[in-house]
């Protein structure tokens, strides 16, 4: 009877159960009377709690990080951020609820431009700007998911991409709004003087800010009722509308949130780059995104991260190795990385954290 | 004038079947609450079509209600939420998510959270092997546990109907005859209303009441279990066995 009221209780027993070999042999140790059995039993602990521990650990360089590098590093660092919000709601269309965007930048723009705007024509608060360029992209979504509906595959592929497309003419036609192809130049946020951090600090404790939030919000999600109608929508479509799933409003709804997303992450990139013109958000833009969350690893939540580093210093680093053809370095690299991890970075990342796991309890 | 028990599913001429390609014509047969029906025949004879029909994955003209409710028109998921369950041919299954996460979403229309939880229980004393794999991916299940899954899932709606669609499908003979079982015990003990499609004939009358069996669309001959068991001629032209 015990039994059955462990297993059923709540999602995070596979984790307790790995962990009761060990638990049960860290008192064994002690009997023993080593010296050192306090922290191997540490040790232990660590080993089975390794993802919260990983999370603060990381947490923890994210805020000193910005102390110890040049401004321009601090930036970069910033941009993955800002990526990340982007790519943390491409993979919960793409690599949750199985559909595919390749607008995704169209959606990033959109947050962008509302943002500057907002900030250029009636002076709103900035931080203000986030919540309304999340809100519009949302709208948006919705809009979208509704032909999404409807399409499947490469026809669904074909109608976000033409959204892309479209978008770049579009910004420019409309100049008296847009400001066309010369963009629209904004101040960018000031640190308030009882932080004592420089500009790119305060911009990259912003952008850490919001992808922090939208990491537990996308979590969250993820975790209730919506998030497993999503995976069912992936899975099985069919099994799903079988279980009571609403196909249509489900697979809008995935729009609308990974709009969302791309709609923040655009708003944060105007705070941080206070300048946005058609040319920033070129096609390219959403494929790159695409790239970024299939390489950083479709339907895992480290995912995002990862895709959004890649992203930020892959093309970069290929820069420097062979200044003609950054992108096909960049190709490569993705080719590469499908080949080693079909299951992108965060897979390898898993397997990786796995092996060390199963030989520190083996010692 | 029958009671509303005897006639608790109604089908009324229901004609369906895939774009142009008709494959039902005029089915009509009712159900009483509580009882098991079989619809057996042989290949392409429309089985599938018509469980597809009932829970609305395929379009229909003509009725069909349950309890009195029109089915017709309805999608898949307001049909779930009347209370059809329908474990469909090839299972269904989530193959990435965990066996929990599978049984969970068959509880996906119920907001009453301690009485999903009391299912999830009532579905393990069903179904033991399930509750051992509750964290493992439904993908590496064998095929009988995946059908026990499918079930499981099915029952987790609480459902008013059930329609299994070739349970027997790909499953050893053992693993059949027990998954069978259950389906018999389920229905008397829950008074769930069962249609079940089978090629199986011989197990599927085994726990019917009454039993249809359709031809190309048509249903040829209708009665009591025992009966269509009995009649040899039946078994021989229809059912492709002897007894």
């Amino acid at each position: 009877m015990s039994e059955t009221a462990n297993t059923a209780n709540t999602a995070s027993t596979a984790n307790e159960a790995a962990a009761e070999p060990a638990e049960v042999q860290a008192p064994g140790r002690d009997a023993s009377g080593e010296p050192g059995s306090w922290g191997a039993r540490l040790r232990d602990a660590a080993v089975e709690r390794w993802r919260p521990i990983a999370l603060a650990a990381l947490l923890l360089a994210a805020c000193y990080a910005p102390f110890q590098l040049v401004p321009f590093r601090v930036f970069q660092l910033t941009m993955v951020l800002v990526y990340a919000v982007a790519l943390l709601g491409l993979n919960l269309l793409v690599g949750h609820a199985g559909q595919i965007s390749l607008g995704h930048g169209a959606f990033f723009a959109v947050g962008a431009y509302a943002a500057a705007l907002m900030l250029d024509r009636w002076d709103v608060p900035y931080l203000l700007t986030l919540p309304v360029a999340a809100a519009v992209a949302f709208v948006l979504g919705l809009g979208l998911g509704v032909p999404a509906v409807r399409l499947h595959g490469l026809y669904l592929a074909l109608v976000t991409l033409s959204i892309a497309v479209f978008l770049v003419p579009l910004l420019k036609r409309f100049e008296s709004v847009t400001g066309g192809s010369m963009g629209l130049t904004l101040t960018k946020p000031a640190p308030p003087a009882w932080t004592g951090l420089a500009e790119d600090q305060w911009l990259y404790f912003l952008a850490l800010a919001v992808a922090v939030a939208a990491f537990l919000l996308a979590r969250n999600l993820l975790r209730s009722r919506v998030g497993r109608a999503l995976h069912a929508v992936r899975d099985n479509e069919a099994a799903a509308e079988v279980m009571g799933v609403r196909l249509p409003f489900y697979k809008t709804l995935a729009f609308a949130w990974s709009a969302m997303f791309a709609g923040a992450a655009g708003c944060v990139y105007t705070w941080v780059i206070g300048f946005v013109s058609p040319d920033s958000f070129p096609v390219t833009l959403s494929i790159t995104l695409l790239a970024g969350i299939v390489v950083g690893g479709l339907g895992s939540l480290s995912g995002p991260l990862l895709g959004g580093l890649f992203v930020m210093f892959v093309p970069s680093w290929s820069q420097d190795i062979n200044k003609a053809a950054p992108g096909v370095i960049f190709g490569l690299l993705i080719i590469a990385v499908m080949y080693v991890a079909p299951t992108g970075l965060a897979g390898l990342a898993g397997r990786a954290a796995g092996r060390i796991r199963r030989t520190l309890r083996r010692e | 004038m029958s009671t509303p028990d005897d006639d608790f599913l109604v089908v009324e001429d229901l004609h369906a079947g895939y774009g142009g390609a008709r494959v039902l014509h005029g089915v009509s047969l009712t159900v009483g609450r509580g009882e098991v029906c079989a619809i057996l025949g042989p290949n392409g004879a429309g089985k599938t079509t018509l469980l597809r029909a009932l829970c609305g994955m395929v379009k229909g003209r003509g009725a069909v209600r349950l309890g009195g409710t029109g089915l017709l028109g309805r999608p898949p998921d307001a049909v779930a939420r009347l209370g059809v369950a329908h474990v469909p041919e090839g299972r269904g299954t989530f193959l990435p998510l965990t066996v929990e996460e599978n049984l969970r979403l068959g509880a996906f229309t119920r907001r009453d959270r301690a009485a999903v939880q009391a299912d999830l229980e009532r579905v393990h004393g069903y179904f033991p092997v399930l509750r051992k794999r509750l964290k493992q991916q439904a993908g590496s299940l064998s095929g009988g546990e995946q059908q026990m899954l499918a079930l499981g899932r099915a029952l987790m709606l609480r459902p008013r109907l059930l329609l299994l669609d070739e349970p027997s499908l790909g499953l050893a003979p053992m693993v059949t005859r027990e998954l069978f079982g259950i389906v018999r015990s389920i229905n008397e003990e829950e008074r769930t209303t069962v249609v079940v499609v089978e090629q199986n004939a011989h197990l599927a009358l085994g726990i019917a009441r009454q039993a249809h069996v359709l031809e190309t669309g048509r249903i040829v001959l209708s009665g009591p279990a025992e009966r269509i068991r009995a009649d040899e001629q039946v078994a021989r032209s229809y059912l492709g066995y002897r007894v």
